[in-house]
Order: C-alpha cells, then structure tokens, then sequence
C-alpha cells in the first residue's frame, strides 16, 4: 500500500479528512470531500468494504468525476473499508496503491482490522471532549475544509442563495473550471474571485 | 416436570433442540429493535421450559448500583423477588454480593442463612433455590434465580445450560450497552462537526456583507453571542437561515438601536 486516509462522514456526506498519510492520499480525501463521489462515500453508504483493484479499467468506470483526476495525480487500485461499531457507522478508511491489483487475503483482513482501530480510536478520543466540541486530539491534524464552508456563506451572500446551493455553486465552478474545490474556495475567501460577476471564468488561466 | 432418570430418548432430543434454539433466541441481538427486558423475559421463560425448575427470575444492577427484578416466570416469582430485594437477603442479593453461584437444596423455616426470605419461599412452595452470576471478566451485571417445589440442587448437566443462558445473556446487554454508548458519541461528534460548519458558513456571510476578514465576523458573532445569552452556534444558524441580519451583529448599530 501506498498511503492512507480516514474520512468522517455523517448523513451520507464526507464531513473532512481526520487524517493522511501523504500528499497522494491528502488530494484523494479532499476529492472525496469536493465530489462527494469515491470508494469511502460508497464504503460508508453501503456499509462494507469497496474494492476497486484496476481504476483504469474502462470496463468498470466506478466514480464519473473521481476516477479521472485520481488516476492523474498516479493512483491505480483504491480500496475503502467502513469505519462502524454495530450498527454504528463513523466514516470510512482509505487505502491506494500506485499499481493496480487486488489484495490479498491477509491484507484485506488486516484493513479491517484497521478500520476497527481507528473506529475505536476515533470514539475513546470523542467520548473524552466537552459537549458539542470535536475532540482536540481528532481536530489536530485533521482537515475539515473550513475554508469550502467559509466560502459558500460568502457566496450565499453575493447570490442570496442558501448556503446549500452557495455550496453547489462552487462545486460546479470548481468542476467546469477543472480546479480543486479548496483552491476556488481559497480564491473567494480571498477576495480573488466573486461567482456574482455574471460569466464566472478562472481569474487565473 | 420430568427428573433426569426419567428422561426418554425423545426428551433428551426435545431437550437439546430447546437449549440450541433459546441459544439462537439469545444471541439474535444486532437487531434493531433489541430490547434487554424481552431478551431476559425469553430467557426466564427458557430456563422453566428446559431445566428442572419451577420457576426463574432474572435482577440486573442498575446504573446507581441497585438490582432490580427485570424478568420473572411467573408472577408469585416476581413478588419474592421484590420481596428479597426489600428485605435485603435471599439467593439474587447473594450471588450478585460474592460474583458466584448460590445454591440451598432445602429451605426451612427456621432457617438461619436467609431468615426472611425462606419462610416467604416456602409459603410460596419453593423448597430449594439456586441462583447464578451474570457476569463478564469480573464485571457483575446480575444474577439469574432457579427455584424448584422439591427439595435437592440442579444436576450437572442443568447447571451447566442454565449458565451458559447466563452467559450468553450478559455478553448480549453488554454488547448492546457498548453500541449504544458508541451511537451516542457518534451523534456528538456529528452534532460538533454540523456545528463548526454552520459558524464557517455564517463567518463568510457576516465577512461578504460588512466587508470584513473571517476573524473580525468570528469575533462580532462572538460578542453577539455573549451580549445577547446565546449560543455561538445558534447566533450561526439564524444568520445563515436570515432571521438575523448581519447588521444587527454590527456593535455601531446596537449602540444606535440603544
């Protein structure tokens, strides 16, 4: 395996990345939290491991907007195991390799058993914080893409839309503009970019 | 009630597939609707179908350290069981006291074991009682009572079954405890995540509108907060569902209002 990444999820939406391991597994997570697509959303909505062993295979196209950028940045066998407790479900445990095939017999036993650490971890850690605070040892290191939130309360202001469809607007700007959702959220937090002024091209070709 | 010499082959058939299929009943519990007053209802139910007893009552400790009857047989075992819980004494207080199983074969009336507590059995026409541990690794959750209208103690064989009901019974609500303490975190760190997002949002909105940067919009919904009793995350959610103008947050148009 090449890296990893733990994604909490709550009614059916990725919520941020708690963790990863490397740049390759940060730019998967946060691809997961754009799109909101790819095999821990599936993982957590289907509550058991999603294998996907060749992404390239065209034979099996998965994820409509996930599978293309993921390949680029040279992922090719992505696995995510859900992260639940009895029919509790937290989130979902990501794993890529960087040449496709399955796992084996041994390394799918040890992924779960994994996910069942972390589940635990995850619980003992948030069982510990004050109420309705998220735990400081689950929020150190972790990214919870403030920064996208932050964004659509700007954009439901220039629109006067909700939040929720201030939040889609920037997701369909980030798709048309084939740019990451954090980068374009960055750019409105900034005062770079304003998706009120009408044709809502990239002010950085 | 048939005694174990009498038993036919057909009995000891009956007899196995009663023990399997309360074993089934017993662990059926990753249902959703599981619920431990059925789950130990059931296994009273059981334990008078299966094992030489004439009746049988399980007590579970409550969270502040009390037992309480939960499941009995019959009713005239329920009123002894509260009987033994008001009187402090008797085979479920004992068992449940020492972790370990009880047995008297042979209650008297001048008895000086259980003083109160045995005549009350006797005139309710229990002869002997046992009563066995609910326990896991230490952890007592309560005790199961079996008593019987002759004198005499269970044979092997039935003490055995009875406390693998046992067992399986407390592994049951202690799994079922462990999932809903795990449910309920899982809703708090939901409910924390939910209301981080909701003061982003309502950050870039009160930023947008009064053209200021994310910390000084924190910092004036903070202050609203404070200065008006309420909740960050409440100030948030009324800014972003419009009920509260971000105006209103502006320190300058308080003092103009006051």
């Amino acid at each position: 395996m090449n890296g990893a990444g733990i994604m909490l999820m709550a009614g059916d939406i990725p919520q941020g990345s708690l963790c990863s391991t490397d740049q390759v597994s940060a730019f998967i997570e946060e691809s997961l939290f754009a799109l909101g697509e790819g095999p821990c959303v599936d993982a957590y909505r289907l509550d058991r491991p999603v294998l996907e062993p060749d992404l390239a295979n065209a034979a099996t196209p998965r994820w409509m907007a996930f599978t293309g950028p993921v390949l680029e940045v040279g992922v090719r066998a992505i696995f995510g195991f859900p992260l639940r407790v009895g029919g509790v479900r937290l989130g979902a445990l990501n794993l890529y390799r960087d040449r496709p095939g399955a796992l084996t017999a041994d390394q799918h036993a040890d992924a779960l058993a994994m996910a069942d650490i972390a589940t635990r971890a995850v619980l003992v850690m948030q069982s510990n914080a004050p109420l309705g605070q998220i735990a400081v040892e689950l929020s150190t290191g972790a990214d919870f893409e403030y920064v996208v939130h932050q964004a659509s309360g700007m954009v439901a202001a220039q629109l006067d839309v909700s939040v929720g469809q201030a939040l889609i607007r920037l997701r369909a700007y980030a798709f048309g503009n084939a740019r990451p959702l954090r980068a374009v959220a960055e750019d409105v937090v900034a005062r770079r970019l304003r998706l009120d002024c009408g044709s809502e091209k990239d002010p950085t070709p | 009630m048939s005694t174990q010499l009498e038993r036919t082959g057909e009995d000891l058939m009956w007899r196995e597939q009663s023990i399997v299929r309360t074993f089934v009943e017993l662990t059926d519990t990753l249902v959703e609707d599981f619920d431990v007053v059925e789950l130990l209802t059931v296994l009273a139910a059981r334990c008078v179908e299966v094992l030489d007893v004439a009746a049988a009552g399980l007590m579970l400790v409550s969270p502040d350290n009390e037992l309480r009857v939960i499941a009995s047989s019959s009713e005239a075992m329920r009123l002894l069981e509260l009987f033994e819980l008001q009187s402090e004494e008797g085979p479920c207080t004992e068992c449940f006291a020492t972790g370990s199983s009880v047995v008297h074969p042979r209650l008297s009336e001048g008895d000086l074991r259980w003083p109160r507590f045995s005549p009350r059995a006797l005139e309710a026409g229990f002869q002997s009682v046992q009563a066995l541990p609910m326990r896991l690794r230490g952890q007592t959750i309560g005790a199961l009572n079996l008593f019987r209208t002759d004198t005499g103690s269970l044979t092997e064989a039935d003490m055995t079954t009875a406390q693998a009901f046992a067992d399986v019974a407390t592994i049951a609500i202690l799994q079922n405890r462990a999932a809903s303490e795990a449910q309920a975190v899982n809703d708090q760190l939901n409910h924390a995540l939910n209301s981080r997002i909701v003061i982003e949002q309502a950050k870039g909105m009160v930023a947008e509108r009064d053209g200021l940067d994310m910390d000084q919009s924190f910092r004036r919904l903070r202050s609203y907060a404070r200065s008006h009793n309420l909740r960050l995350v409440d100030v948030a959610c009324s800014v972003i569902d419009g009920s509260l103008g971000t105006g209103s947050l502006d320190p300058k148009a308080a003092r103009r209002e006051a």
